[in-house]
């Protein structure tokens, strides 16, 4: 049986981009605004009671301190009790998990879980790139972000047959996904031609294969479940969730082909919801680059170890296809501002369980949604929340 | 000299770039010569040279490294200025932390200084066991005629109080306070000679050619003479009347390898019995050695190989850059870990050592121990520092093409499975354009960073270019064909 004691009752986000004329707390306002300006029943501001900011890399300049004081005063809520929540690239949606029990604690009613990231205010050596140098000082000199998922193609081409038109395959898809988003990053059709033909990366991943340093910001709205009626008609609620933590170093993994955090996550998350892969609708899953996406459909239990090439090729995850993966374009178009991303899924699944997904709205069969993030050190941890309109 | 001072191995190494005085002479605009000079690729210097040579040694002699009382290193140019280059080789080779020795430099002599200070060492009974490096990679000035004979290389030479197949017997020293080749403090660069001929006939023949009359008196059989410009170590050759000049080989095949060049120089003909003398001159000293061959050395017979296998033609701004000689304008951006930063003193000591935590209770291998207080298996929580395999097979890799100042891309990045059972991920030597699964790896020190101006060491895997059972086969065929070699010999003895 479902958890669902909890609803979001309201989503929103910013445009994603590279937003250089934008603060961090312009882009946190901006997503606020939106998410209350979602809810069917209006809302006021006032209400919220607690805040959760997910925001994973706040060492760039201008948020080395960045806490979890910073989001009230940018959005004129001053005073809320605010926590912010740093869990590697699963940051958002584990911030939505925390929120989620904040709200079935009972220690408050109205809740907003908010993800806002600056990726773009440092030049591309002094951000991402500059893991390159950091953690251990031999270990892991030389893993830029690429260099913790390329192993994992370099596998499973190895052991399943996998090709790079079948990685291909998949950003040829969210980018197809993300020309129907009006909040995507890329809102660009691209072909496969196109993605074997980009600039070589960390061989076997090249650019296209490969997510943009996105800067954004994404919010929703948590209530209690039997108040959600105030607020809308329609209301979402949270089936069950689940985290899982892997060892974090490449080198202690004992598996390249598949991500176990993910699996232990789903298998978490499905036992609370109570319910089984085959039920879910479509998925939000991470797809920083496109051998994740098709180790993610695998480990989610959508298709079988080893099939997820294929699978992507064969349009399986398509909008129109068995089980569609990642509706607003993914990582890959979307785009991936960290602690921003898992929100901005959610509020994906939450536009396609109500029906207003526009373009790229799917046939929701059982009214489930599945949402998926994967990182730390590439794969040390995974949340996955699923969100359904039963009760 | 005690007489129980013995030779019982030796070992060499090359670095894995090589240079035509032509391609040098090309960028100046006129004619570069014939030569050939063997130049450090971008992670590789002279520390990582002496650690193969050590290596090599080593596995000729067939001994554990923790049985080595001392190490005593000859180098001109160690990579710390001021700071660990003994304690850094050391480590990385495998020696015991009471392991003594000595770190000898200032000038191309100081090769020469360290093999006599390991010989009284074991003379003396300090040490029974006394590793011998000799390593050098200079950096010559832009245009200078010095830049196309510069080279590098190493070797080392295990010395022991318990018998070998060779004996120092006799040694000659002459000391006279000249400049000849420099480099001040602050300079990046060594100096050429002031004037060619002022060198020629006031501080290289008259004491070198003295030392060689002693030594040829003892009815030498090969002899490793200095030659510093091409043409002199012909010229003492010729005086001495010598049959065989094998420093004629490393020269030809390296260039000049500094502190390296005397004892480099000599190894290869350790190949014969019988008496090999040695001359090495620099920093205004020149001693003169004789090494008394009983039997075939242990590694002898592999430094033709050495001198012929794994090298790569590089163009002249690929040895700028290899050198720190061209660099990109603007800032670079400070990367990674300070070396003087508690974090690097606790991650960088037990990489450079290759360690692991061995855990008491399900025997799997933490890897490293600073980031494991707990196994990772079993959850057991007594683990025993061990050193780990040096030998190992690529279980899935990439290459980075994409890396910010100051990596140089294409960089492999590969996870291998070591022969002892664990698991490790460590950057590949090379472009890593034949890197596939199933590969054979080896373990070798490599420099990863100049970070903050302060040099790094780590293992980097090494891609095994065949399958050890036909590894001779392979590259007894890259060798140089034996006419060639002989010939540099016999222009050797020909008159100049």
């Amino acid at each position: 049986m479902a958890w669902n004691r909890v609803a979001v009752v309201g989503a929103g986000l910013i445009k994603m981009g590279e937003l250089f004329d934008q603060s961090f707390e312009m882009m946190a306002a901006g997503a606020f605004n939106a998410a209350v300006a979602s809810v069917d029943k209006g809302f006021d501001p006032k209400a919220v009671e607690a805040a959760f900011v997910a925001t994973q890399r706040g060492t760039l300049w201008g948020q080395e301190g960045i806490s979890g004081n910073t989001v009230p005063t940018a959005i004129g809520l001053a005073g809320i009790a605010c926590t912010r929540i740093e869990n590697a690239c699963p940051s958002g949606s584990d911030a939505f998990r925390v929120g989620a029990m904040a709200v079935a604690s009972g220690v408050h009613d109205l809740v907003l879980v908010i993800g806002v990231e600056k990726m773009r205010d440092k030049s591309t050596e002094e951000g991402l790139l500059s893991r390159a140098a950091s953690g251990h000082p031999i270990l892991t000199r030389g893993e830029t972000a690429p260099v913790l998922f390329a192993p994992f193609a370099t596998r499973h081409m190895h052991e399943f047959g996998t090709t790079r038109e079948m990685l291909a395959s998949v950003a040829v898809k969210n980018h197809h996904n993300g020309s129907l988003d009006p909040y995507a990053h890329f809102q660009n059709e691209i072909t496969i031609e196109q993605v074997l033909a980009s600039p070589a990366v960390c061989t076997p991943l090249h650019l296209l294969d490969c997510c943009p340093q996105t800067d954004g910001a994404a919010a929703v709205l948590l209530a209690p479940a039997d108040r959600a009626h105030e607020f809308t008609d329609r209301p979402v609620y949270v089936a069950g969730f689940g985290v899982a933590t892997d060892h974090p170093y490449l080198h202690e993994k004992t598996s390249f082909v598949t991500l176990q955090a993910t699996v232990e996550a789903a298998k978490r998350a499905y036992a609370m919801a109570g319910v089984e892969p085959a039920d879910i609708d479509m998925a939000e899953v991470h797809d920083c680059f496109t051998i994740t996406e098709i180790l993610d459909i695998e480990d989610l239990g959508f298709v079988e170890k080893g099939k997820g090439g294929i699978a992507s090729l064969n349009g399986e995850t398509a909008l129109t296809g068995r089980i569609p993966v990642n509706t607003s374009g993914g990582l890959l178009a979307e785009g991936h501002p960290i602690g921003a991303t898992g929100i901005a899924q959610l509020a994906e699944c939450w536009w396609q369980l109500r029906n207003e997904a526009g373009d790229r709205q799917v046939e929701m069969r059982n009214g489930l949604a599945l949402q998926h993030n994967v990182g730390g050190r590439g794969s040390g941890v995974s949340v996955v929340n699923i969100l359904t309109t039963n009760r | 000299m005690g007489a129980s001072v013995a030779i019982s191995a030796v070992g060499s190494a090359a670095p894995s770039l090589r240079i035509s005085a032509a391609a040098i002479g090309e960028a100046w605009g006129r004619s570069g010569g014939r030569s050939v000079s063997a130049v450090c690729a971008p992670d590789e210097d002279a520390l990582t040279l002496a650690a193969a040579a050590a290596v090599d040694a080593l596995a000729h002699a067939d001994i554990d490294p923790s049985s080595v009382d001392g190490l005593w290193w000859g180098c001109c140019r160690p990579p710390f200025a001021e700071g660990p280059s003994h304690a850094v080789l050391a480590a990385a080779i495998g020696l015991a932390s009471h392991a003594g020795g000595a770190l000898l430099s200032g000038s191309p002599h100081s090769g020469i200084e360290a093999l006599l200070g390991a010989a009284d060492a074991v003379a003396a009974g300090s040490a029974r066991t006394a590793m011998v490096v000799v390593s050098d990679a200079l950096v010559p000035g832009l245009g200078s005629g010095f830049e196309s004979r510069c080279g590098a290389g190493a070797a080392a030479v295990l010395l022991s109080a318990d018998g070998g197949s060779a004996s120092i017997s006799a040694r000659v020293t002459r000391t006279h306070p000249w400049l000849d080749r420099y480099r001040g403090d602050g300079e990046a660069t060594t100096r050429d000679l002031y004037d060619a001929r002022l060198f020629r006939e006031e501080m290289f023949l008259p004491p070198v050619q003295e030392i060689a009359d002693h030594l040829s008196a003892l009815d030498v059989r090969a002899w490793s003479l200095p030659d510093p410009d091409g043409r002199l170590g012909r010229v003492v050759a010729q005086h001495v009347g010598a049959a065989i000049v094998s420093s004629a080989d490393i020269y030809g095949a390296l260039g000049d390898t500094g502190a390296a060049a005397a004892i480099l120089g000599a190894i290869g003909a350790f190949d014969v019995a019988g008496p090999v003398a040695i001359v090495a001159t620099g920093g205004g000293r020149t001693t003169g050695i004789l090494v008394t061959v009983d039997t075939p050395v242990p590694g002898a017979t592999t430094v033709a190989t050495m001198i012929a296998a794994d090298a790569r033609d590089a163009t002249y701004s690929d040895v700028l850059r290899a050198r720190g000689q061209l660099k990109p304008a603007g800032e670079q951006i400070p990367m990674g870990v300070p070396p003087e930063s508690a974090l690097f003193a606790r991650g960088a000591d037990e990489m450079l050592q290759l360690l692991a935590g061995k855990c008491a209770d399900c025997s799997t291998l933490n890897t490293p121990p600073s980031i494991h207080p707990t196994c990772i298996a079993c959850g057991g929580s007594k683990l025993e520092p061990v050193g780990l395999a040096r030998h190992g097979m690529v279980h899935t890799f990439v290459v980075n093409q994409t890396m910010p100042a100051p990596f140089v891309a294409p960089l492999p990045i590969a996870v291998i499975d070591l022969d002892d059972g664990a698991r490790i991920m460590l950057q590949v030597v090379g472009d890593g354009a034949d890197l596939a699964i199933g590969d054979e790896v080896d373990l070798v020190l490599r420099r990863y960073a100049h970070e903050r101006g302060v040099p790094v060491y780590g293992y980097k895997s090494k891609k095994r270019a065949v399958e050890r059972t036909s590894t001779h086969a392979t590259r007894s065929e890259k060798l140089t064909p034996p006419q060639d070699r002989d010939g540099a010999r016999n222009l050797e003895s020909k008159a100049v």
